[in-house]
């Protein structure tokens, strides 16, 4: 089922959080909410669920306005970033809860929590107590309370947060299982940019309470709106240069360096002030224009290395490449720059092409 | 080193050891040594001596195992002009004329009656002009062991012997224990206890008395901790404030206020009065409504302790769990019945076993308010105690009788905490917790 927010706006106490958020959750989307803590990611999908009342605006579940509507009766699942299993009761106990409020005959409750179990593959661990399950066991747990009753929207917050590195891999393919098994909409709320783009559909980019840009993992990385979530998506980040707009091209400051303009990128006036953002896969790869520089840090990652490139003008540049021997730290190297694939924005940070 | 360690241990240890053996081993020790003697405001705690009195010739009497001319001749009395009783008188400051003329005329002499002796000192030259004097006189040469004080029991065996009586040796030994005024070990305390109705109906008196206040303060607690906690935080704090004031209050004060509001001229008869209620003494007027008042007293001081306890576990429940609860669909109700109430387990019986300890030796609200009464309706078991052994209207505290009530109190105490121990699993509850949040 949809979900849409509507100039949907939160304040806690007078402090302003959210001010008229507008977004869509299309019926069966997997949707992240990424974004640096205290963005109001949580705060939104908290909102969702109605664990905080919303002061302004609407949210609507399908064409049903839900922004007067309790969390009891709104029929979400909610995933916390700590389970938040009840400690007493055990797993059965724990997953039957949402189905014994309703008052569902003891039969059938059954017979949904074994259903669900099987689907989350913890079937043979019903009879224990939280306490007696590792932290992936206690995440599927807390999947299945939530998806029992068969809730309208699937609310994730944060649910990789508390798991090792391992299982975190695990556990990413086995919610998106999930998730696409069932059809459920889903949101997710995380900081980690790769799990929001292995994860989702779609990616809604927030900083400060505001919504920067939805779009398709892959069309976010590629075109960002801005420099904000251009530097947010990509691991290694993406490195910036200051130019100014000199007869046509690029002159980067306090450097003789010019540099062409893409070739899809319009006319641009002389001395527009320019940010370029140049992701380490197009530095010293592809064939390109050589720039000069020493490199100032290496960081090994198995398969490929990470240079950092210190330019002449003290501005440095990220280059991600297959292992090479002839580049040690302090070493001078001339590596070609792929101009084609340059980010720019303006001096406000907002995408030029 | 290890040596120096363990002595330097042992010496930061000495002052808490000190104290628990003081103030908290030495009490229970010697309630249990004074429970088995009869020690009372009639023996003192100190020593005795013996006395024998005409009431306690009397007492024998009546036990019957006596030759009756026995007693006869225990009770008679004798005067005999002795040399020891004219060193006495004469130390007194007797007339040396008077006594010079004892010895000459009537030593060695003896009397069967009174009379006859102070008819024969009538006689004495120099004797005392006044009648009361010559009378006191004549005490000096009484050979009866009635009403003399032996300050040791060979003293008075070997009064008992001079006086020439024939006793048996149980004879003998009987009416030595029955003249010595001193305390002894018995037993008699409990086998008293036991057979006197009176205790069994403090003795229900107490249970009922602990299980109405356990159950108020436990359930009132409970509702005040869970309404304070669904209330905005600025209003729960002003009422959990209001409900501290009688914990906070003192004793006296407060009981003072409830008899104000009681009392036959007090708040509830006066505004009663108004839709035409006769005035009425709640505290005292009827057995249920002393008993409600009981209660509720005692009730209203205890509650907030639960609150504050349970209060405190209740905002240490994750919030995560209780916002998961909501969105799982569990309405206010389910959600304290199936999430908030199973983790008050430990604290529900923490409270439990404390309050249930504390009301068996409680007694000072009921002492301040009903006084055990009407009647002896509303007296409990420490009440009693405090009664027999510290205050009572005749005078007579038996400390021994007392302490015997008392180490049946402090039995019965170390046999709940026992029992709560394993009906609880302590060791579970306080186990490390199982689930980090």
């Amino acid at each position: 089922m949809r979900i849409l927010l509507d100039n949907f706006t939160k304040k806690f106490d007078d402090v302003m959080v959210i001010n008229n958020m507008n977004l869509e959750v299309r019926d069966g989307e997997m949707m992240a909410l990424l974004g640096p803590s205290g963005c109001g990611k949580s705060t939104t999908l908290f909102s969702i669920c109605e664990i905080y009342q919303c002061n302004g605006g609407r949210i609507l579940f399908g064409d049903r306005d839900v922004s007067n509507v309790t969390s009891q009766h709104r029929n979400v699942g909610v995933v916390f970033q700590n389970y938040a299993l009840y400690p007493h009761m055990s797993i059965f106990d724990n997953i039957a809860f949402p189905l014994m409020v309703k008052k569902m005959p003891a039969e059938q409750i059954k017979k949904e929590v074994h259903k669900i179990a099987e689907l989350v593959h913890i079937g043979d661990l019903l009879e224990r107590k939280p306490s007696q399950l590792s932290g992936g066991q206690q995440q599927r747990v807390a999947l299945s309370r939530a998806l029992v009753r068969k809730p309208d929207v699937l609310l994730l917050d944060e649910p990789l947060a508390n798991l090792d590195a391992k299982l975190r891999l695990e556990m990413r393919s086995e919610i998106r299982r999930i998730q696409q098994e069932t059809g459920i909409t889903a949101v997710l709320v995380t900081h980690d940019q790769v799990e929001a783009m292995s994860m989702c559909d779609r990616i809604a980019l927030m900083d400060h309470g505001k919504i920067l840009q939805v779009t398709t993992p892959n069309d976010m990385y590629h075109n960002p709106q801005t420099d904000f979530v251009a530097g947010f998506l990509g691991n290694p980040p993406i490195a910036f240069l200051d130019g100014v707009i000199t007869n046509g091209q690029i002159q980067l400051k306090d450097s003789a360096i010019q540099l062409p303009l893409p070739s899809r990128v319009p006319v641009q006036p002389d001395g527009k002030i320019v940010r370029l953002g140049v992701r380490p896969e197009y530095f010293g790869n592809q064939a390109g224009i050589e720039l000069q520089g020493q490199v100032s840090f290496v960081e090994t990652q198995g398969r490929e290395n990470l240079y950092d490139i210190r330019l002449g003008n003290g501005a440095v540049l990220r280059s991600i490449q297959p292992v090479r021997a002839d580049a040690g730290l302090g070493d001078s190297v001339s590596w070609p720059l792929d101009t084609e694939q340059i980010l720019i924005f303006d001096d406000q940070g907002q995408r030029v092409a | 080193m290890r040596q120096r360690i363990g002595l330097l241990g042992l010496g930061f240890m000495t002052p808490a050891l000190v104290m628990v053996l003081v103030f908290f081993l030495i009490p229970v020790v010697m309630t249990a040594v004074f429970g088995f003697t009869n020690m009372g405001t009639a023996t003192g705690i100190s020593g005795g001596e013996y006395l024998l009195t005409p009431k306690i010739v009397k007492q024998l009497e009546i036990r019957g195992e006596f030759d009756k001319q026995s007693l006869t001749a225990l009770s008679s009395n004798r005067y005999q002009v002795t040399e020891a009783g004219l060193a006495k008188a004469a130390s007194d400051g007797l007339k040396s004329a008077y006594i010079q003329g004892l010895r000459d005329s009537l030593l060695g002499r003896e009397y069967s009656s009174k009379r006859d002796f102070e008819r024969a000192l009538k006689k004495i030259k120099d004797r005392p002009r006044k009648v009361r004097a010559l009378k006191k006189s004549a005490e000096y040469f009484s050979q009866s062991i009635l009403n003399r004080r032996y300050l040791t029991d060979h003293e008075f065996k070997t009064a008992l012997a001079a006086t020439g009586v024939q006793l048996s040796a149980t004879e003998f030994d009987q009416v030595l224990s029955a003249s010595y005024t001193g305390w002894i070990w018995t037993t008699d305390n409990f086998t008293n206890m036991f057979s006197k109705p009176d205790t069994w109906v403090v003795a229900f008196n107490t249970l009922v008395y602990v299980l109405l206040v356990l159950a108020f303060n436990i359930g009132f607690g409970l509702f005040l901790a869970l309404t304070t906690f669904y209330l905005p935080s600025g209003q729960s704090a002003f009422f959990r404030a209001v409900w501290l004031l009688p914990r906070i209050s003192p004793p006296v004060l407060y009981v003072l206020l409830w008899k104000w509001l009681t009392w036959d001229t007090g708040f509830i008869s006066t505004v009663l009065g108004w839709f035409g209620v006769p005035a009425f003494n709640y505290m005292l007027g009827s057995v249920g409504s002393a008993w409600a008042v009981v209660v509720l007293i005692n009730g209203f001081v205890g509650a907030s302790l639960g609150m504050i306890l349970f209060s405190s576990a209740i905002q240490a429940i994750p919030k995560s769990i209780l916002y998961a609860s909501e969105v799982d669909g569990a309405n206010r109700w389910q959600q304290v019945r199936y999430i908030i109430l199973p983790q008050l387990r430990w604290p529900i019986l923490f409270t439990t076993s404390y309050t249930t300890l504390s009301l068996l030796t409680s007694f000072e609200y009921i002492l301040l308010s009903t006084e055990g009464g009407p009647g002896n309706t509303t007296n409990v078991w420490a009440l009693e105690a405090y009664f027999t052994a510290l205050n009572n209207y005749a005078g007579n505290l038996k400390y021994g009788y007392g302490a015997a009530m008392a180490l049946v109190l402090v039995t019965l105490g170390v046999l709940v905490s026992l029992l709560y121990l394993r009906l609880f699993k302590f060791d579970e509850l306080v186990a490390r917790p199982k689930i980090e949040n």
